[in-house]
């Protein structure tokens, strides 16, 4: 696929900037807490205005792959440190700029080891927006394993419930996951009679044969779907999630799970289209398993967390489901629903965790009448929640329902299950918020403040963008929409 | 040569066989040790005799290496049984593995 | 009839009416929450002009020949484009000034009301979302759109049923609701989905067009769509089976009783029925159906209204009841009459809870009984307005119900179900018989004795600002004596776009409107025997009959019913056994396999560890063995 060399590498100036601050974090000394939430900060900030650049410089009518910058590393195996974003991949960059941006300031009141923890961040999200723009396999894999690692030590240090366990599973299944991929990606380069890790070169022609894309196609699935939280492999979820720091669980399950998703398509479709075909009703029935059972788990669920966490599988199912489809708009549906659920969740876990920062319980049973205590707080939390059910005219309603439209046409049980769901979703994540927020303000819960102006900002932006995308759904849509038909075009 | 290859050949497995005997059937650390230092020196004689029976100077010139790595291995072997002996007052090969937990450092 | 784009300035007037009550919803919400007086200025002016937009529309389009369609594009994804727009078309309008006049009149009725309350800012931008919401899900051009509004509307509905969110029992009212209605708008979805994926659009004149759905789609196609999408409209307008959300959603404050589920939510599943009429009448199976859940809905909820003691309950069954009736009316095959029937209820019936509202102001009560005893009967406006409404409730002449009422009559009457006009005949009688019955108990009130008052809400506040409460009132019993006479020009109205309304006028049964006020009086009389006569004992026939007042009292069961299948199978079922599966199964099996990896860890380190001796003699053994092997095996 021919492709320009941009002139100037603004994706590696957006790693530059994640690497940069890591090393201004380094460069601080550890007592000055407050310049190293600045330094995060404005670095974080300068990633979240280059990637809203690229979203808007993106040369829609051209379409294919655009900023793309290329330097031979390993030129004997084929390695080449090569990026370039197109449809799909801008969505998850400008997703990661902003959930990264309000991660970091949500965490402004965090006092335990403030160094180590903003470093770590910064190098997870390193890792997590170099996948996103990499077109090089090899590289993929090691942005994969460097957004990875870092995610032990920050659950198992920062975390709260069972954080030493949950960090261990989270990180070991993650790992397992890789492990599937490697082989994978090494069976792939092996078989395409061309000693290259290019992404476009092996794109090419009919390299691989049906058996060869079948087997591969089941490691990728599996190995990413692991991170993406497929049914049933997602139980590190709800685990990982509840252990995990607010700002790592927004960061983990707005971006991380979005990595998931984001491997099968760039890595799994695009290079094993047969093997696509061959596994799409397993996908689409693990899918709407997901859905259907990260919902009714979520009902009986006490801690507010866990509830997130399985509203996650629940949603991911949804972007299972429009990949398994294998039709433009079931891309479209499925991308759009990464982008919406990410900056949904991140805003649910921002004021889970603000709930948590003041009455220090993540109890359903002992939580209730905040509204009362801390309005501007739970409408935040309200606001998620309605998200989630799929409330039109806020992001995740347009990935809902073009994913179900694109569903019932191919897998109509699915389709069916899948829309019934959405009955038993609005109950328990109205459950959820009645339990919490309405009621009569409990007595123990009486002093406390409401969020303040600060602490407000990245909850109003995650907020904000939710209805700008909800009543603006073309927006994106047209972006996802140049990757999509050039996709299924070329098939 | 005074003495035929095969008497010197016969010296060193026997000396090899009463090493390993040594080893493998005291319940003594320091005697495991004094039977591989046998089996050493056994080797050792073996490579004398090959030396003296094919003239090849290089068998004697492995003889003083067997002597310098049997030294330090013992140094290093005698080092660790001190060091075993401290903590659990016990010499014995047999020993239960919790004499050793339950030792401490003394 | 070919759609027409509309000029220029009545796309501008509606794109006006429609976006004003968002801005404000916006503007509240976001600004001016704590300042109560201007945000009800902000939301009553919003509301005042969506008004006048409908009015002009109104009369500026009176002699539309065609309806008007102007639609752009929301969103593209691949082949599928989802449009936005606006159809301007009799129906539509029609349903548009209804909307914008009880909006504008409940919103300056709540001036009143919710005076003092913390939460009036967010009470006035909850109304103008609803506003908005409902606005727009009546002039929109396609099935999504609605699709759209409706759970915008839902969403509106759930924020103003739990305004008062202190209260548990209002808080899980408005969840009720929203799930109940969710579950009639899942098959909604469904259905619509599967007209799209047949049809390639949802455009509402293609839809009702004959020709072109009866191309592409099979007869049980057809069917299956439509009583899917019938599925949401059971949902939204509180029909059996999923009924009982109404009742429970009067813990929200009564203006938004008046508003939301009697005149305007409620009825948007009716409206949809006549919006798509060309659709469902293309399905006998449908309309069957439909016919027959308006007729339990009707019966049942009449008599759960029978024994209620809540003045509220009493007329949100009664707006079941109707709603029910206008389904019987469309379903029987006349649109018009449903139309119709549809206006005029939105009238009276929003009149009837707003002279509600009057009363529990003042009294502090929901029980009828106890705001007979309080001196219910001094409060003159709301005491006259009442009858008024009640009047038109039982149809009355020359009120407006009585005109909508004898058109469904007399077309259930030709439509060949004698069963159903039967039904229709009982349910007025009851209808009647139980508006009388609140009058009688709040005008004639015995003493104490009774069983203890129904609960009133909190959160609601002292008497005054009456002058916008009762001023309201005589607008809307205004409306209720006149409107009647409306019915030839309205039917001139709807049928000038579409021929189906005009064909469909009922032969002119003169016997009709005599029986069935005559029938009315009877109940009246009932009534009046039983609660109004000095020496009645406020007991009606059928509280006296203990099986039946428990049937009636709880809702024949079907709360009961549900509460049981909801914690059986869903709770208790399905939700502890997938929850079970995740933890002891798949984590089971993660957690097991981390156990096991250890123990293989420990086994192998058994054979390392222990005595080494032994470890020493099986080297040697096998380097003998080796030895020996090569020896002589070679």
């Amino acid at each position: 696929m021919a492709y320009q060399l941009a002139d100037f590498p603004f994706l590696t100036t957006l790693l530059l900037c994640c690497v940069a601050g890591l090393l201004a974090i380094l460069a601080t000394p550890a007592k000055h807490t407050r310049a190293i939430k600045i330094v995060s900060a404005v670095f974080s900030g300068l990633t979240l205005v280059i990637s809203i650049y690229l979203f808007i410089a993106y040369d829609q009518q051209a379409g294919g792959y655009q900023f793309v910058e290329r330097v031979a590393w390993i030129p004997a195996l084929g390695i080449a440190y090569f990026n370039g974003v197109d449809g799909f991949a801008l969505p998850m960059l400008l997703l990661t700029g902003i959930v990264f941006f309000t991660a970091v300031l949500t965490c402004w009141e965090m006092e335990l080891r403030v160094k180590e923890f903003f470093a770590l961040i910064f190098l997870l999200v390193t890792g997590v927006f170099g996948l996103f723009m990499s077109l090089d396999l090899f590289f993929i894999f090691v942005w994969f394993d460097v957004s990875l690692f870092p995610m032990y030590l920050l659950i198992a240090i920062w975390g709260s419930t069972r954080k030493e366990y949950g960090a261990m599973k989270l990180t070991l299944y993650l790992l397992a996951g890789s492990a599937l991929i490697l082989p994978a990606i090494v069976y792939l380069v092996v078989h395409s009679g061309a000693m290259t890790f290019d992404l476009l070169v092996l794109m090419e022609g009919d390299r691989f044969t049906p058996a060869q894309q079948r087997i591969a196609f089941l490691l990728l699935y599996i190995g990413f779907g692991i991170l993406a939280g497929v049914f049933p492999f997602h139980t590190w979820s709800p685990v990982g999630h509840v252990a995990a720091p607010t700002a790592v669980s927004m960061i983990h399950a707005g971006v991380l799970m979005k990595i998931g998703a984001f491997g099968i398509l760039r890595v799994g479709i695009f290079l094993c289209p047969e093997g696509w075909q061959y596994w799409a009703p397993l996908m689409a029935v693990l899918a709407t398993c997901g859905i259907v059972y990260g919902t009714f788990v979520g009902l009986n669920q006490t801690d507010l967390k866990y509830v997130i966490g399985y509203s996650s599988v629940a949603h991911m199912g949804i972007v299972g489901l429009g990949l398994s489809t294998m039709t433009i708009d079931g891309l479209n549906g499925a991308v759009f629903q990464m982008f919406a659920h990410g900056i949904m969740t991140a805003l649910f876990f921002s004021s889970v965790g603000y709930i948590y920062d003041r009455t220090h319980t993540k109890a359903i049973a002992e939580l209730g009448g905040l509204s009362r205590i801390m309005p501007r707080a739970t409408t935040f939390f309200i606001l998620a929640a309605l998200t989630g059910i799929g409330v039109p005219c806020l992001a995740s309603f347009w990935g809902e329902l073009v994913v179900f439209m694109s569903c019932v046409r191919v897998y109509p049980v699915a389709g069916a299950l899948a829309i019934g769901a959405l009955a038993v979703g609005a109950l328990f994540m109205l459950r959820v918020v009645q339990k919490t927020c309405y009621g009569p303000p409990l007595k123990k819960f009486a002093g406390l403040k409401d969020i303040t102006a600060t602490l407000a900002v990245p909850r109003i932006i995650l907020a904000s963008v939710i209805v700008l995308f909800g009543l603006f759904p073309g927006l994106l849509f047209d972006m996802i929409n140049t990757a999509t038909m050039q996709l299924i075009g070329l098939r | 040569m005074i003495v035929p290859l095969n008497h010197i050949l016969l010296l060193s497995g026997l000396l090899f066989s009463l090493g390993m005997f040594c080893t493998l059937a005291r319940r003594n650390l320091i005697m495991m040790l004094l039977g591989i230092e046998i089996m050493l020196n056994a080797a050792a004689v073996g490579f004398v005799g090959a030396s003296l029976h094919w003239q090849q100077m290089e068998g004697q010139a492995i003889v003083i290496f067997i002597l310098a790595v049997a030294a330090t291995e013992v140094s290093i072997g005698l080092a660790a049984i001190l060091v075993v002996y401290r903590r659990t007052d016990s010499v014995d090969p047999d020993m239960d593995a919790a004499l050793w937990e339950k030792g401490g450092s003394r | 009839m070919q759609p027409a784009t509309p000029l220029p300035n009545s796309l501008i007037v509606t794109a006006a009416a429609l976006l004003l009550p968002l801005l404000a919803f916006g503007v509240i919400m976001l600004a001016t929450r704590s300042r109560h007086r201007l945000s009800a200025a902000i939301s009553i002016g919003a509301a005042g002009l969506s008004l006048l937009a409908a009015v002009y529309l109104l009369v500026q389009h009176w002699q539309m020949q065609a309806p008007l369609i102007f639609q752009a594009v929301w969103m593209v994804s691949g082949q599928m484009t989802i449009p936005i727009g606006i159809m301007l078309d009799p129906i539509s309008l029609s349903m548009f000034a209804v909307v914008a006049t009880i909006s504008f009149l409940v919103q300056v009725y709540s001036l009143g009301y919710m005076a003092g309350d913390p939460g009036f800012g967010r009470y006035y931008g909850c109304m103008s979302l609803f506003a908005w919401a409902m606005l727009t899900l009546t002039v929109s051009s396609s099935l999504l759109q609605i699709y759209i509004f409706w759970e915008l509307v839902g969403l509106a509905s759930y924020l103003l049923i739990g305004f008062w969110f202190d209260k548990f029992s209002a808080s899980e009212a408005g969840k009720k609701a929203f799930v109940m209605t969710r579950t009639g708008d899942v098959a909604f979805l469904l259905g619509l989905v599967l007209l799209w994926l047949q049809l390639g659009t949802l455009d509402i004149p293609v839809l009702t067009d004959p020709a072109a759905v009866g191309a592409q789609l099979s007869p049980g196609m057809i069917t299956l769509t439509a009583l899917l999408i019938f599925g949401g409209i059971v949902g939204k307008s509180a029909q059996f089976p999923l009924l009982t959300w109404l009742p429970d959603a009067m813990e929200g404050p009564t203006p938004v009783s008046a508003l939301l589920h009697s005149a305007t939510m409620v009825a948007a599943g009716v409206y949809l029925f006549s919006r798509l009429f060309g659709f469902f009448s293309l399905s006998p199976t449908a309309m069957a159906v439909c016919l027959a859940i308006g007729t339990i809905s009707m019966l049942l909820a009449s008599t759960m209204a029978m024994v209620a003691r809540d003045i509220k309950q009493v007329w949100a069954y009664s707006t079941i009841s109707q709603l029910g009736f206008m389904l019987m009316g469309l379903g029987a095959g006349s649109l018009f009459a449903g139309a119709f029937h549809l206006i005029t209820h939105a009238g009276f019936k929003a009149l009837l809870f707003l002279c509600a509202g009057v009363f529990i102001h003042h009294c502090g009560t929901n029980d009828m009984f106890e705001i007979g005893r309080q001196g219910g009967r001094r409060l003159k406006s709301a005491v006259v307005c009442t009858i008024i409404g009640a009047g038109a409730l039982s149809g009355l002449p020359p009120l407006s119900g009585f005109f909508s009422k004898e058109m469904i009559l007399g077309h259930l009457l030709d439509s060949g179900h004698p069963v159903a006009f039967l039904a229709a005949a009982v349910g007025a009688f009851l209808t009647t018989y139980y508006s009388f019955r609140l009058i009688f108990i709040i005008l004639f009130p015995r003493d104490a004795g009774d069983a203890p008052p129904a609960e009133s809400h909190d959160g609601h506040h002292h008497a005054g600002g009456e002058y916008s409460m009762t001023t309201v009132l005589w607008c809307l019993a205004g409306v209720t004596v006149v409107l009647g006479f409306f019915q030839t020009p309205l039917h001139d109205f709807l049928a000038r776009t579409d021929t189906g309304v005009q064909a469909a006028t009922p032969a002119h049964h003169s016997w009709l409107p005599v029986a069935a006020c005559l029938l009315a009086a009877v109940a009246i009389l009932q009534a009046w025997f039983e609660y109004g006569r000095k020496k009645a004992r406020q007991i009606g026939w059928v509280e006296q009959i203990p099986f039946l007042a428990d049937l009636f009292g709880n809702r024949w069961y079907l709360d009961r019913l549900y509460r049981y299948l909801l914690d059986t199978l869903v709770y208790r079922g399905v939700s502890r056994l997938f929850t079970a599966n995740d933890r002891r199964v798949i984590d089971g099996a993660l957690d097991g396999l981390g156990r096991s990896t250890i123990g293989l860890g420990r086994v192998i380190d058994w054979v390392h560890g222990g005595m080494i001796q032994y470890r020493l003699m099986i080297m040697v053994a096998a380097v003998i063995g080796l030895i020996l092997f090569i020896g002589w095996g070679g």
